[in-house]
């Protein structure tokens, strides 16, 4: 076997994990899977372009003002869109997020067009190294991905707002009993995971390239580690994403590539059908 | 009769249009149990989900130490005085019990490690379960957590709703024994039970609750020897 | 002026019999499917290759692609019967996917992106080919009637009532045991099998398919017709349906009053369109335009 198939499977990961954390931790507090997350990944790419390039900030810079962005972005949304409705079912509820991420990608659409773009950054050879090859960019999405898992493991299980997020999302009745506003950490949730979106944006841009569709063609790998992971479990998401990775990067050697986004799926399937608690979770996919 | 912690007064309450609970007054002393027994469907425990908050109150007070609480959410109450325990999902199941306890002191975080130290100091069961989460505890160890969490604030008078249910005859009697004690640390009990012969044995004073409104009000020992109360609610039980 | 009317008319008439048959799916047996853009290709592709390229009569293809249809919606159900609804929409949407995956991989039966030219066309000899719109029109209207009947009866039948009465409480579906299961198994096929007969009605329409028509969007306005409609009312979603068709084919005038706005800019602003329409309903009027009678879809927010 080829060490480049682990290479590429490292860097999906690090691409999907993050997201995927985010997810699973919006899932806890929103109690429906949220389509919506394609929209906010193709906000934060192109919000972190248009900082880069158009306005000629170092990307470090243009990466947090797509994050404050994304996350500006996804607290309106919450507030105008999806907190109104809490009482649709979630199904009703999962419509309106893909209606969501339609009219973000629309939005995007309208104002950049469909054109292929990137970053403005140097072009640098790629390390070799026993025969595979990692760009450098690469190598920065994982460490990012590294410190972000890490910082989100220490804010959910050391902090005294890491814990009432966790609470909120196990019992938000009995957290409000106990003094949580729950209200307002569930909004802090949402934001939180929206900045985490908007720097999966800029993940996608360096490591794909920046059109309106990247974060559609993301969103069911992401669900797919998610649900892999065990969906409310974090920390399954990130093993969740390397399975997926490396899934995706075997299927291409018997399959078109074309077909790597129904690997996703055929995952997702044989999961919910079989082991629906994932792999940590805990069984709550069945009714 | 003592001072009045908590004092309730034409008190009424429902879901959407339908009102549950209707004219209820009551008041618990400082320092005393009290047990509301009634059947199924009576409004126990949307009495005591009135009382903390968790549903709004249509009409009349609620008052802590004297301060109304009758119309704030159940949020703004927790830090009152008064800390309540309800009769299911009262405890998070995804947390440990360590954080368990941690969010009974959510509204005052300065106060956790101490107030943690007592409650272990109360219930010693819970200390070597510190690390596990409340999901996998047993019904009475979940029970102890939920207890725990409640006493946190050191509250004034603690809210119970059936502390009793779904434990084995054995808990049981362990259960009434530490209301019995957490009571014993001057803390007021207004709980609700389904098995009223032990409930009523424990506390001072007991409430029969029926159809919304309150039946019979006196001390548990009259209720007790009440012929009414022991035909209905006692029974085969005596 | 009067033809683009008709066209979007038929169109409408389209997504009417996929609105039918996806509010049988989930108004019966409470099982959403975010496949219906699969369903619906299955439909166009099984018709229009068995008559473009097999040399079927349409007599036997329609026919065949309603076949299709069934059979993959009773395969779905039956494998995903017990899944939770949310997770149920993205095992749904991947196989939606996945149908439109191989037909644009597998170009050489199905002509891939390149699009699938089908000549034939139902009573094509028997008029004038400036009348055959119009005519197509009625026959699409045809269906629609018969779909809606056949839809109305089910769901009035003691079968249907029993199925709307334990939609929610699967406890309940156990206990009246196998043949519940199997009438669910049953309506879910029903309504696959009426995904393929718009497919194959569309096949025939356009007369080129290709793959980029069946996007997941396609359930996306679908739910929005129901949604918007009112869930569970079969009269509301015809006003759903018509309302979105309306909005998606109507803001083509726009192209005509400004002139200035090109094809890409038309279809996002369309799309945006679109979404703020389900939104604003929903924000308005949270049940739809007309909501189902007796029944309702609420979730449990107080907890015990
Ligand atoms: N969330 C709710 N929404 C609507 N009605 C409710 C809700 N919870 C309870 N009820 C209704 O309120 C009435 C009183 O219920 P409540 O739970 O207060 O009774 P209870 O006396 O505690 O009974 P039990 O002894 O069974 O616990 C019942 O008729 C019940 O159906
Ligand atoms: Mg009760």
């Amino acid at each position: 076997m080829n060490l480049q198939i682990f290479v590429n499977a490292l860097v999906n990961a690090a691409l999907i994990a993050p997201p995927a954390m985010a997810f699973s931790l919006l899932f806890g507090v929103l109690k429906f899977p949220n389509f919506a997350i394609g929209g906010y990944i193709t906000l934060g790419a192109f919000a972190a372009y248009t900082f880069n390039v158009p306005l000629g900030l170092p990307l470090p810079l243009a990466t947090l003002g797509a994050m404050l962005f994304t996350g500006f972005v996804v607290w309106l949304a919450h507030v105008w869109v999806f907190k109104p409705m809490q009482d649709q079912s979630a199904v009703t509820l999962l419509v309106v997020s893909i209606a969501l991420t339609l009219i973000l990608e629309s939005v995007v659409r309208l104002f950049f067009s469909a054109d292929v773009r990137g970053f403005d950054i140097p072009l640098e050879r790629p390390w070799k190294f026993w025969g595979a090859r990692i760009t450098r960019e690469q190598v920065e999405i994982i460490a990012c991905a590294v410190v972000l898992a890490t910082g989100l493991h220490v804010l959910l299980r050391h902090t005294r707002i890491g814990r009432a997020m966790r609470a909120v999302a196990d019992n938000p009745m009995l957290a409000a009993i106990r003094g949580v506003d729950a209200a307002k950490i569930t909004a802090l949730t949402t934001v939180l995971c929206g900045a985490i979106f908007g720097l999966t944006g800029v993940f996608a841009g360096l490591d794909l390239v920046i059109e309106p569709l990247v974060g559609w063609n993301l969103t069911i790998p992401i669900f797919a580690a998610a649900i892999l992971g065990g969906i409310g479990s974090p920390y399954g998401a990130i093993l969740g994403a390397l399975l997926l990775g490396l899934a995706e990067e075997l299927t291409i050697l018997v399959l078109p590539s074309t077909y790597k986004i129904a690997v996703g799926f055929v995952i997702i399937a044989i999961f919910l059908l079989l082991r629906p608690q994932g792999l940590f979770g805990t069984a709550e996919i069945k009714k | 009769m003592t001072e009045a912690i908590l004092s309730v007064t034409g008190l009424r309450s429902g879901y959407g249009r339908t009102v549950i609970c209707d004219d209820i007054s009551l008041q618990v002393s400082a320092g005393q149990i009290t047990c509301i027994i009634g059947p199924n469907g009576a409004g126990k425990s949307t009495l005591l989900k009135t009382i903390a908050g968790v549903v709004p109150a249509i009409d009349g007070s609620i008052r802590v130490a004297g301060v109304q609480m009758a119309g704030l959410p159940a949020a703004r109450v927790a830090g009152s005085g008064m800390a309540y325990v309800p009769q299911e999902a009262n405890v998070f199941r995804a947390l440990t019990t360590h954080e368990n306890l941690a969010m009974g002191g959510w509204q005052d975080e300065g106060r956790t490690q101490a107030a943690r130290d007592r409650v272990y100091d109360m219930f010693p069961d819970l200390k070597p379960l510190a690390r596990v989460p409340a999901g996998n505890l047993s019904g009475g160890q979940r029970q102890m957590v939920a207890f725990g969490m409640a006493l946190m604030l050191e509250p004034q008078v603690l809210l119970l709703d059936e502390p009793s249910a779904g434990l084995s005859p054995l808990m049981v009697g362990e259960m009434f024994e530490t209301v019995r004690r957490v009571n014993a640390e001057g803390v007021a009990i207004l709980m609700v039970e389904q098995n009223a012969l032990q409930g009523l044995k424990t506390a001072h004073e007991g409430i029969v609750m029926a159809a919304g409104r309150i039946a019979m009000q006196g001390a548990a020992s009259e209720l007790l020897n009440s012929a009414d109360v022991s035909e209905l609610y006692l029974g085969s039980r005596i | 002026m009067s033809a683009y009317l008709v066209s979007m008319a038929t169109y409408a008439g389209f997504f009417m019999i996929l609105a039918l048959a996806l509010n049988l799916q989930w108004g019966l047996t409470g099982m959403v499917n975010f496949g219906i853009a699969g369903f619906y290709a299955l439909g166009a592709y099984t018709s229009g290759l068995l008559s473009a390229k097999a040399g079927w009569p349409l007599g036997l293809s329609i026919p065949m692609a309603i076949a299709a249809g069934f059979a993959a919606g009773g395969l779905v159900a039956l494998l995903s019967m017990r899944l939770r609804e949310d997770f149920l929409a993205i095992v749904t949407l991947g196989v939606g996917e996945v149908i439109r995956l191989i037909v644009l991989n597998e170009d050489q039966i199905t002509e891939g992106p390149r699009g699938l030219r089908i000549e034939a066309q139902p009573f094509q000899s028997l008029m004038a080919p400036e009348n055959y719109p119009v005519f197509y029109l009625g026959f699409v209207a045809f269906f629609v009637a018969i779909t809606y009947w056949i839809c109305e009866r089910i769901r009035k039948a003691p079968m249907g009532r029993t199925l709307r009465a334990i939609r929610e409480d699967d406890v309940v579906a156990g206990v009246l045991g196998k043949n519940v299961f199997r009438h669910r198994i049953q309506i879910f096929a029903i309504g696959g099998g009426f995904m393929g007969l718009a497919g194959a009605l569309y096949a025939h329409y356009s007369q080129n398919i290709s793959p980029e028509v069946f996007m997941p969007t396609v359930a996306m306005f679908i739910w929005m017709s129901v949604i918007v409609g009112g869930a569970g009312n079969n009269r509301g979603l015809l006003i759903g349906a018509g309302t979105v068709i309306m909005f998606l084919e109507g803001t083509r005038f726009f192209g005509d009053v400004l002139p200035w706005l090109d094809a890409e800019t038309m279809s996002s602003v369309r799309i945006i369109t679109i979404g703020l329409l389900l939104i604003v309903t929903l924000r308005l009027r949270p049940r739809g335009l007309l909501p189902e009678p007796k029944f309702t879809y609420t979730r449990d927010k107080i907890a015990g």
